[in-house]
């Protein structure tokens, strides 16, 4: 549901923006030819920086660490999944996939176990993105040809997972996609 | 105008340095991750203490080398290589090495001479050894040798097994390798986890990061020079502008 | 009036009048989109992924030609810009921009405007011809930016030392010479401009280097996407600057109101927004793991940097400008502190998308659309109508603000807040960018689509009476002769 969040907080902020610059506009239109405007704006500028940049400053600490490169960095997965994506089919596979001549079989990860997808492309970019039985984008890693990027992620809720492409890769990329099941 | 032609010269002598940098790696190296390595009885060259591979593996990380000691073939240059590659690095105590005949015919005595060819009889990092539960091992490795009646050979690859303290394969290299993929082996079977690596290809010249062992961090490639082109280049003309500029007015 | 004030003035009306017409035609490219992910209409992938190669393209070029040619028009109060140069710029903006939509419609080339490295060798269902005409109209492009930009910042630093563009000497104490505000946006934008459309070149020679060589030379997939996204994030940003620049220049007349004056922290803002947004890009890569991790973090930092000096001077200064006085408000003036909202709120969309534990749930989908429109669509491109409206009516007419403005301001709130809702929501429900049809599992992607096309149809409304006012006067400008 962290989507849900980020939305209900950008919605905060665009209604905290708007209010602002309504009422900037609105006293602009009340006032008359005497009006002087903002006093001591150099001050406020400069508080309404600090604060600026304290507040991001907290925000960038609190987030950094929960970037996917460090989440179970620590753990060792219990089952690595090979996906191999070209235009436009995912393989996945428990077993390593010949580049040549590609192919995938049915997957079945347990719930609340490390697993590690190894995600490479054989042509072009394309993304890795697994939506969870809602059809929510939980976690995603792009496919680039000549690397092999490993996204770790631990399943709680059993039930079917969808992946879809999320990276432009030609004219079926919106039929690029595949299921797997976490039981 | 010149910027093109100077790109196209630079372009073109580093398309063929790509050529001579094509190296070996295989997607069967990614076979069995993370799976258990099977814990078969040992019989070690000049070791009683220890008797398996579990008990091996729970002392240090391990990597294992399958050999066998009538080979004609790969053998004895990926031994002498793995050896000259550890005895290269810099720090090499966070680890043990286990040299293990996959052919049945090899006794304690043929892995005896085997170590002391490479002068490591007495090295308390190598373990030369044999097993009788050696296809039960291979097939947790997903290792394949296939006898060969005719030459009487062994035909196989040459392979090194990555295991963590836990018993689990964390990486395999396949081939002949150089330091650098032996260190990431190292940082692997240490759980040191790796969001990415690249496969090789012919174009390594041009990557922008290449993986540096020592500091295990990744080290700028000449990829990233031509990240940083676009901002040298404008500091440039910005000066070159200024330089010539003529002002009307100080 | 002089004859060569008269030529400037003649060659603005006439890329106004293009970059007007231009942008009509791609809004209903993209009107056209949405439509078919509402499935209201059908249309093969193809003709979609090329209607959205074509309205990227398109909108990237138009609204940076139109940021350079309000600031080489203003330019000229300060130093002499040369009119060979910007015609030249015209023709080959022109040529590039028809060889573009050759490329897309006859060539069906359809790899999306960020061409992605290697897609373009693999663009299913394109004519082969169409990746190399492809790459021969974006040198034709760069090359007439690049010859524009480096001949604008010629000028300027032929009147100015390089501390006074970049008003280095406001860091002292009473400094003897004021850099306008305007001079120093312009010179730190056209770095940043120079720079991505380096960045371009060297793309585009990599591209050809690969190309020609036939598969001898294959190019590394990550140094393709750094650079690629050093010069479409980078240039997109860039452009907005050069919105902001014409604001600081002219809001103060327009509004009956004193003139921007430049202090220390105006130019230490922009200096630092120069260094900035050179690094941001990086942004685009926080699911590309193989990129190191220090520079993703760097990718963050200079987001979250980045935002605050133009919050901190650009909002203030409007802050100042009009909080409690009297304002005499025209449609110019409205339109840029539109634009200025928009710009903030994009802007806090692009900050929490730049945060890269909320990317791995927004990389890709609507989301990222969503806030890129805000800032172009209620942001750059008020920055520039405003500019467009105030040099047709300078010497035509006098601005007031008519019933019918408000309407159509109204028209255009409603119209791009109703649009940009419709991606914001859809990003929120995980909806991708860049589908042309939705899978059936996402249910919610086809009927925010059509709330989407609905709500852009309201907005080009507007965008079609602006282009009637403006276009009108601009017309009169191209007839009026130097006598």
């Amino acid at each position: 549901m962290q989507q849900h969040s980020i939305m209900l907080f950008f919605m905060l902020l665009v209604g905290i923006g708007t209010i602002f610059f309504v009422s900037i506009f609105m006293s602009s239109l009340k006032a008359d030819n005497d009006s002087t405007g903002v006093k001591n704006l150099l001050k406020k500028r400069f508080w309404f920086t600090l604060i600026l940049i304290v507040v991001l400053g907290i925000f960038a600490a609190a987030t950094l660490p929960k970037s996917p490169y460090f989440t179970y960095a620590n753990e060792t997965p219990s089952t690595v999944i090979h996906v191999g994506t070209m235009q436009f089919s995912f393989f996945l596979s428990t077993k390593p996939i010949d580049p040549k001549s590609p192919s995938g079989e049915t997957i079945e990860i347990p719930h609340d176990q490390l697993v590690e997808f190894r995600v490479t492309s054989f042509d072009v970019n394309h993304g890795f993105a697994v939506y969870d039985p809602s059809m929510r984008l939980i976690t995603q890693v792009q496919a680039m040809p000549g690397y092999v990027n490993n996204l770790r992620y631990k399943f709680t809720e059993p039930g079917e997972y969808h992946i879809f492409c999320l990276e432009f890769c030609g004219t079926g990329h919106p039929v690029m996609q595949t299921t797997f099941k976490v039981i | 105008m010149f910027r093109y032609f100077v790109c196209f010269f630079a372009l073109t002598c580093f398309s063929f340095l790509g050529y001579a940098n094509d190296n070996h790696s295989d997607f069967r190296e990614e076979q069995n991750l993370y799976g258990k390595i099977y814990n078969a009885p040992l019989g070690i060259v000049g070791n009683n203490k220890v008797s398996s591979v579990e008990e091996l593996y729970n002392q240090k990380p391990l990597i294992i080398a399958l050999v066998f000691t009538r080979c004609y073939g790969i053998c004895n240059p990926f031994l002498l290589q793995l050896s000259e590659n550890i005895k290269h690095l810099q720090s090499n105590s966070d680890f043990n090495i286990l040299v293990i005949s996959f052919d049945p015919r090899d006794n304690l005595q043929d892995m005896t001479n085997l170590s002391k060819q490479y002068g490591l009889e007495n090295n308390l990092q190598w373990n030369f050894a044999i097993t009788d539960s050696i296809d039960a091992f291979i097939n947790s490795i997903g290792f394949i040798p296939k006898w060969d009646s005719v030459i009487k050979q062994f035909d196989h690859d040459a392979l090194l097994v990555g295991v963590n303290e836990k018993g689990l394969i964390t990486k395999n290299l396949l081939g002949i390798r150089i330091v650098e993929d032996v260190h990431k082996m190292i940082s692997s079977i240490n759980n040191v986890f790796t969001p990415s690596y690249r496969l090789p290809t012919k174009s390594n010249i041009f990557s922008c990061f290449n993986y540096d062992p020592k500091t295990q961090t990744n080290r700028p490639g000449l990829g990233l020079l031509f990240v940083a082109l676009p901002a040298i280049i404008t500091f440039l003309i910005v000066t070159i502008i200024v330089i010539k500029s003529k002002r009307t007015v100080s | 009036m002089n004859i060569d004030s008269l030529k400037l003035k003649k060659i603005s009306a006439l890329w106004i009048i293009v970059i007007l017409v231009l942008f009509i035609a791609s809004i209903v490219l993209g009107i056209l989109m949405r439509l078919n992910q509402g499935k209201v209409i059908e249309q093969s992938p193809l003709t979609f992924y090329t209607n959205m190669t074509t309205h990227g393209l398109t909108m990237i070029g138009i609204w940076f030609a139109a940021g350079m040619v309000a600031v080489n028009y203003l330019l000229q109060r300060y130093v002499k810009t040369s009119y060979g140069v910007n015609l030249f710029a015209f023709i080959l903006t022109v040529i590039g921009v028809v060889m573009l939509w050759v490329t897309t419609y006859a060539g069906k080339f359809s790899t999306g405007w960020t061409f992605l490295y290697p897609l373009p060798f693999r663009d299913l269902g394109s004519e082969s011809w169409s990746t190399p005409l492809f790459l021969i109209s974006l040198t034709i492009l760069g090359v007439g930016w690049l010859v524009w930009s480096v001949s604008l910042m010629a000028q300027i630093f032929k009147k100015y030392t390089l501390a006074q563009a970049f008003a280095w000497q406001h860091f002292k104490s009473n400094p003897t010479v004021e850099t306008p505000p305007f001079i120093l946006i312009t010179t730190v934008t056209l770095v940043g401009v120079i720079a991505s459309l380096i960045a371009a070149v060297i793309v585009i020679v990599l591209y050809f280097a690969e190309y020609f060589s036939h598969g001898d030379f294959v190019n590394d997939a990550l140094l393709m996407k750094n650079l690629i996204y050093f010069f479409g994030h980078t240039i997109a940003n860039e452009m907005l600057y050069l919105g902001l620049a014409v604001i600081y220049e002219i809001f103060g007349e327009v509004s009956d109101r004193p003139k921007w004056k430049m202090t220390w922290y105006i130019s230490l803002a922009w200096n630092c927004a120069m260094v900035f947004i050179l690094t941001a890009f990086f942004h685009h890569l926080y699911m590309d793991f193989v990129q190191p991790q220090a520079l993703q973090i760097v990718g963050q930092l200079a987001s979250y940097l980045a935002s605050i000096p133009s919050a901190a001077v650009t909002v203030f200064s409007i802050v100042a400008a009009v909080y409690g006085v009297k304002v005499r408000w025209s449609i110019v003036n409205l339109l840029f502190f539109l634009g200025v909202a928009g710009w903030v709120i994009g802007g806090l969309g692009a900050v929490i998308d730049a945060t890269i534990s909320n990317n791995i749930m927004l990389h890709n989908t609507l989301w990222v659309p969503a806030h890129f429109h805000t800032y172009n669509a209620m942001g750059n491109v008020l920055f520039s109508i405003g500019f467009f409206y105030w040099f047709s009516t300078q010497y035509v007419d006098k601005l007031v603000l008519s019933k019918l403005t408000k309407y159509t301001l109204t028209l255009l709130i409603v119209g791009g807040i109703g649009f940009l809702m419709a991606f914001y929501v859809a990003g929120a429900n995980s909806i991708p960018r860049r589908y042309s049809t939705y899978p059936v599992e996402l249910t919610s992607g086809p009927y925010l689509a059509k709330v989407g096309a609905l709500f852009a149809t309201i907005y080009l409304i507007a965008i079609l009476i602006f282009f009637y006012n403006i276009a009108k006067r601009c017309f009169v400008i191209l007839s009026a002769s130097s006598r």
